[in-house]
């Protein structure tokens, strides 16, 4: 079990650096990443019962 | 969402609100890793001559004007559903005012100060409200001073003590 401590505190370590590498993208592609995070819990979500909308992002002609 | 930013700017420049910040989940993540949410929170300021600055009705108005249509508690602008919530309080109002001016995808907008938003998450005071302190801290690059303003002149520094042993 001891072994496994200091490989564990390194996957945490690397899994803190993504979070941080994560908030520092620029906006417009954290607001592509929500958009996936929706398009993963809608599913799970409308299983649930509850109403969601995944977002569209602006791919098309504006009105 | 870069035309539902216009349609925000449209808004504005036409006097439906006198001026709107982004808020909410999509403001944290503003400053920090994307988080999950499903609505655009936008905080709004009406102009002094709209009567009574609370009524979400004439903003409404103006989105169903434009084809916009309700769905709950949102209105569906550019298939993106946004929650807008009136400046209720003084720390809100303060918020829009000294929100700060960016760019989405060369669309000018406003997203509420991280210092605001951890403000309002400790006045909110849910479970989730503490979880996005707790990210806020270890992500956000914050102005401490500022904050501490922002908490002294809203009386939120015991929450803030409590929230961060």
């Amino acid at each position: 079990m001891d072994t496994l401590i200091p490989e564990i505190a390194r996957l945490l370590t690397a899994k803190e650096a993504r979070r941080h590498k994560l908030a520092a993208l620029p906006f417009p592609e954290k607001v592509r990443a929500v958009v996936c995070l929706q398009q993963m819990a809608a599913p799970v979500l409308r299983a649930r019962g509850r109403k969601v909308r995944v977002w569209t992002l602006d791919n098309r002609a504006a009105r | 969402m870069k035309r539902t930013l216009q349609v925000l700017n449209e808004l504005e420049r036409g006097g439906v609100i006198e001026r709107y910040a982004i808020g909410g989940a999509m403001g944290a993540t503003f400053y920090v890793e994307p988080l999950l949410t499903f609505d655009l929170d936008v905080f709004v300021v009406f102009p002094q001559s709209a009567g009574n600055l609370l009524s979400l009705n004439p903003l409404y108005e103006a989105l169903r004007a434009r084809g916009y249509i309700e769905e709950g508690e949102c209105v569906l602008v550019e298939d993106i559903p946004v929650q807008f919530l009136p400046a209720y309080n003084p720390l809100l109002e303060e918020a829009l005012k000294e929100a700060r001016q960016t760019l989405y995808e060369e669309v000018p907008t406003r997203v509420v100060r991280a210092e605001h938003l951890i403000a309002i998450c400790l006045q909110t005071g849910r479970d989730k409200d503490r979880e996005r302190v707790r990210i806020f801290r270890e992500q956000a690059e914050l102005d401490m001073d500022y904050l501490g303003g922002v908490l002294q002149r809203h009386g939120l520094e015991g929450k803030w003590k409590q929230w961060t042993p």
